[in-house]
């Protein structure tokens, strides 16, 4: 593998980020805390009625899981930004989107995954059943790389304004409606017993097209946003 | 027809669109009120009841204005943006921002005169419609669009920042629309009766038709104000702004 | 007249409607008039002290060059 090749710039990229989460192991954690606290809530709040806890365990996890991304959202830019590795990146000799997918993939590694892990223990919580479990799994498995992907684009929009947590949420919203259904439409199909493939399959197509057009739009998003 | 992108070009400086923006607003605005006026009058005295929800339909007179501007605003503010993205142009940048809150007032009016004409008609004020949800994530957008905008210390900044996340807006759009009509075939619990879409008498449409007209006036009155304010504090150290503020500051 | 305000019954509903729709189109519509007038104001001001900076300054070099240069005054 030469050096400076595009390949080895990737691999760089990506080994750096996930070197940097696994130094700071204590902030992985700091989601999954967060999911594991939000779903204990739950019973407390609605009675700890089996049928009903339930009926409502994977739009919980799900919409739980997505919060819980939301908040990590803010760490894919701004220790870079902060310490100047952004810019140097922007100015490398290679496409920025790739460098930019490579962030993209090492964030959701260590933010989405161990949610994706803990999930099925919080909806088996709830008493979710076991093979809508396994939908649900499925479901997040294709659902947080594409809510990273399109979480990035605006997270690059808001890289240059001072507070972003409340704005990011409002404007992910939006994008992040189409997903939520599909992918609770999934878990509640397999939850009575119908087939539940077409919203995973939508979800996929989607996952496919954002992989290659997110890298591109957080690119242009980036140095709109941070251009001098 | 060469003059057509040199018109453009010299509309595009600000100076000239700010003379062309005042002289064109008082037009818009006599030609909203009096559209409105006939529309109202022909609305709410001359159109006759509905035979299923008495005059309580009369309130169609300003929703679905309303909603028809907040898509159509929202597509001008697409345009703008796709311009002030591209070809960083200062005066499509000021349209495409201003154009936000105007498109986020008519979200609004929209879903508020909806849920009161929900009430006597549906029994309920809300209901998760597909229509209804889909103004509900428009109104997000806006709101997103004007907070990223604001967020920003350099405004032309913030400005492109913001056209691009109408850009993105654009595309989701329509997803949202068809994933939450999809969504609501799926969750059959709730099924509110909706009125399905009754042939309209000429009586009760010409007033709809010049209401919508009548809004569409009023969106060009507006955009013009708040544009022309706008690049008045842009411009704000250039030569024809402190003539303008030497002759109406005081 | 009587029966135009209570339309059929719907009054509670049909007004407050109206009423929101005028409401919320003239802040919109007033909202950019007060600030364009705030702009306008604001530099002018500025404007205004600018002038009388550079008058003050012309002011003290013309007539004041033989008191000698350590007569500045103190709120320059």
């Amino acid at each position: 593998m030469m050096p400076g090749s595009l390949r080895a710039a990737c691999v760089a990229v990506l080994r750096r980020d996930l070197l940097l989460a696994w130094r700071r192991r204590g902030d992985i954690a700091l989601p999954v805390l967060y999911a594991l606290i939000v779903t204990t809530l739950f019973p407390f709040a609605l009675g700890p009625n089996d049928d009903l806890l339930a009926r409502v365990a994977g739009g919980v996890v799900l919409v739980t899981v997505l919060l819980a991304m939301l908040l990590a959202f803010d760490a894919l830019f701004r220790p870079d930004l902060e310490d100047g590795s952004l810019e140097q990146l922007m100015l490398a000799p290679q496409p920025l989107a790739l460098l930019l997918g490579m962030k993209i993939l090492a964030h959701w590694v260590s933010t989405a995954l161990p949610l994706i892990v803990i999930a099925p223990i919080l909806a088996s919580m709830l008493h979710l059943p076991a093979h809508a479990n396994a939908v649900l799994v499925l479901a997040l498995l294709v659902a947080t790389p594409l809510l990273s992907l399109l979480g990035s684009v605006l997270v690059a929009l808001t890289a240059g304004t001072r507070r972003s947590g409340m704005l990011l949420a409002l404007m992910l919203l939006p994008l992040c409606v189409p997903v939520v259904i599909f992918a609770a439409g999934a878990v509640s199909a397999a939850q009575e017993g119908l087939p539940w493939i077409a919203p995973i399959a939508w979800l996929g197509a989607a996952l496919a097209l954002m992989l290659i057009l997110a890298p591109l739009a957080c690119a242009a998003a980036l140095r709109i946003a941070i251009d001098a | 027809m060469k003059w057509i992108p040199l018109w453009m070009h010299q509309l595009s400086s600000p100076p000239t669109f700010y003379r062309f923006a005042s002289v064109l607003r008082p037009w818009c605005i006599a030609l909203a009120l009096i559209l409105t006026a006939v529309g109202l009058y022909g609305g709410l005295v001359t159109a006759p009841a509905d035979y299923q929800q008495g005059d309580a339909f009369r309130i169609i007179y300003i929703h679905v204005p309303s909603a028809e501007m907040s898509l159509f605003i929202y597509g001008v503010m697409a345009v703008a943006g796709f311009i002030a993205v591209v070809w960083r142009l200062k005066l499509a940048e000021s349209v495409a921002m201003q154009s936000a809150p105007i498109g986020a007032a008519f979200t609004f009016i929209t879903l508020v005169t909806g849920s009161i004409w929900g009430y006597p008609t549906w029994g309920t004020w809300w209901t998760w419609d597909a229509r209804l949800t889909s103004e509900l994530v428009l109104l997000f957008l806006y709101l997103g669009v004007i907070g990223l905008y604001h967020a920003f210390e350099d405004r032309r900044q913030g400005a492109r920042a913001a056209a691009f996340l109408v850009l993105v807006g654009v595309i989701n759009l329509p997803i949202v629309h068809y994933s939450v009509q999809w969504w609501h075939t799926l969750h059959q619990g709730t099924t509110v009766r909706l009125f399905g879409p009754s042939k309209m008498e000429a009586d009760m449409l010409w007033p709809l038709l010049v209401m919508m007209l009548a809004s569409k006036f009023y969106w060009a009155a507006s955009l013009c104000g708040r544009v022309r304010t706008d690049l008045l504090s842009l411009e704000s150290g250039k030569q024809w702004v402190r003539a303008l503020a030497e002759r109406e500051g005081r | 007249m009587e029966a135009f305000l209570h339309m059929g019954g719907y009054a509670a509903y049909v007004w407050p409607a109206y009423a929101v729709f005028f409401v919320v189109l003239l802040i919109d519509f007033f909202a950019p008039n007060l600030r364009r007038r705030r702009v306008l104001r604001e530099l002018h001001a500025r404007m205004q002290r600018q002038k009388a900076r550079e008058a003050r300054k012309a002011a003290q070099r013309s007539p004041s060059d033989d008191s000698g240069p350590t007569m500045t005054p103190l709120d320059s």
